[in-house]
């Protein structure tokens, strides 16, 4: 047997032991997504594929239809975590993803099994905007229906859930670091939470003798437009007019770049929000709220 | 993954595999261009119907040689044809079991797309469909293919062709099994040498 054999016997090996986790996620009209069991009861899958106020079934791989249940979304990385009675499925072979590199060999999976193969081309799509990186691209075609699924290396361990949903143009990843922080926040909260600055933003280019002064490498910031008295950036002191630059030090540029800091685990800290007003530099400290339950 | 016309891209192995391909991959030329067709017996190739249209084709042998070839058999619905055409000395392509294929193991298809001729194009089992009512089905694969790939073979790492490349939808790859073409030759009675 000669190493290449080896090394597509692995990858068959690597889709065989994967696939068993793996659901069809009914939860929009058009056709099924892809779910991955996460751990015991709990199913991830991405939010863009689960429609509002729709009732979601799972197909499991022995054919069995189950009902489930969204748990918590965070639409910032699209991952939706659903509630289901999968206890009798394997859960997922979860990896440690801090050994990822660029040009590992991958492989996405659908349900099936189907399988799709690549390398990963970046580990951090967002250039810098996550400070942790959390999202991953790949160099692999994702079928349609494959959105939700595991991206398993070689050993067939779940190393980040697919996506066509972040980016218009590249096939991406969410790490299995990121989405196992948010399936921990649906254990110990029941829900994930959305930071909240209540704060409604534009961006605005910086003119640049003001660029020039403050040394800011950034030629954009987001102006705030309008803003609710009662909430944590009203109370903390922002008022109609004042430019974000940045929080805890990450530039902010445009209005995603706020969704991108204000991960769901930021709700509750302190944060240090850099504002110019009347041109002036000044920092406030803002206790990070989370978004009011819509009614 | 994408395709691959340089073989010193390739692991050594990988390569072997690609060398031993083209010396039972033929070019088969007809009014619609150039396509593929598979080395079966010394006397003997198999290709697409869509690909063998008229009684008499032109082929080219990977050595350069062009021959005549006469249609033995054609069946549009099966779109698989053989040809017969003079002996020639090189040894035919060897066939796996299409049964033991599994998702994700690593296959790698040789053709002529787009006129590009002996390219090799590498990926990955996507899915192998079931068997639809009239009993026909296929081995699909996350492997690029396009125009002029029609008839030739896609192989394992061992270089052993487990189907026919036959048709592109969606992206993917749609190969007939090669036990289904193994069937197919068999019932041929004007193939019995």
């Amino acid at each position: 047997m000669t190493a290449v054999m080896e090394l597509s016997d692995a990858l068959a090996g690597a889709v065989a032991r994967a696939s068993g986790s793996v659901l069809a996620v009914h939860g929009r009209r058009r056709l099924p997504s892809t779910g991955v069991h996460w751990r015991a009861g709990l199913v991830v899958t991405a939010n863009h594929t689960v429609e509002p106020d729709r009732e979601v079934t799972l197909t499991a791989p022995d054919g069995r239809t189950l009902s489930a249940r969204v748990a918590g979304r965070d639409p910032g990385l699209d991952i939706a975590v659903l509630r289901a009675e999968v206890e009798s499925m394997p859960a997922a072979d979860v990896a440690d993803d801090g050994e990822l590199r660029v040009g590992h060999l991958v492989l996405a999976l659908g349900v099936g099994p189907r399988a799709s193969a690549g390398i990963i081309s970046a580990l951090d799509v967002r250039g810098g905007r996550q400070p942790a990186g959390e999202v991953l691209a790949v160099d692999l075609t994702l079928y349609p229906g494959f959105s939700g699924g595991p991206l398993i290396d070689v050993r067939g361990r779940v190393v980040g859930i697919t996506t066509s949903g972040v980016s218009r143009h590249l096939q991406c990843a969410i790490r299995a670091g990121a989405v196992g922080r948010l399936v921990e926040q649906v254990v110990r909260g029941g829900r994930i939470p959305r930071a909240y600055l209540g704060v409604g933003t534009q961006a605005v280019e910086l003119p640049e003798p003001l660029r020039d002064r403050l040394s800011l490498a950034q030629r954009t910031a987001v102006i705030v437009l309008n803003i609710r008295s009662d909430g944590p950036a009203g109370a903390a002191g922002v008022v109609i007019g004042d430019l974000i630059v940045a929080i805890d030090g990450h530039a902010i540029t445009e209005p995603e770049d706020l969704v991108a800091v204000l991960r769901p685990d930021r709700v509750g800290q302190v944060v240090a929000v850099s504002i110019l007003r009347g041109g002036e530099p000044r920092e406030l400290r803002v206790t990070v709220g989370e978004r009011p339950q819509r009614a | 993954m994408s395709v691959l016309s340089a073989p010193e891209a390739l692991p050594p192995h990988l390569a072997e595999i690609a060398d031993r391909l083209r010396q039972v991959t033929v070019e088969i030329y007809s009014t619609r261009g150039c396509a593929a067709g598979i080395l079966w017996a010394p006397d003997l190739i198999v290709t697409n119907a869509h690909v063998a249209r008229g009684p008499r084709v032109l082929v080219r042998l990977a050595d350069d040689r062009r021959v005549d070839a006469h249609l033995v058999t054609a069946d549009r619905r099966a779109d698989l044809a053989v040809l017969r055409m003079p002996r020639c000395e090189v040894a035919p392509a060897a066939l796996a079991d299409s049964d033991a294929v599994r998702v994700g193991a690593l296959v790698v298809a040789l053709g002529h797309p787009l006129g590009l001729r002996r390219t090799l194009t590498a990926g990955v089992v996507h899915a192998v469909s079931p068997p639809r009512p009239d009993g026909r089905r296929w081995i699909q694969a996350d492997l690029r293919l396009a125009p002029g790939n029609s008839g030739g073979p896609l192989a394992d790492t061992a270089g052993h062709v487990i189907g026919i490349n036959t048709m592109i939808a969606g992206g993917l790859a749609l190969a007939i099994p090669i036990n289904d073409v193994r069937r197919f030759v068999a019932s041929t009675p004007a193939t019995v040498t």
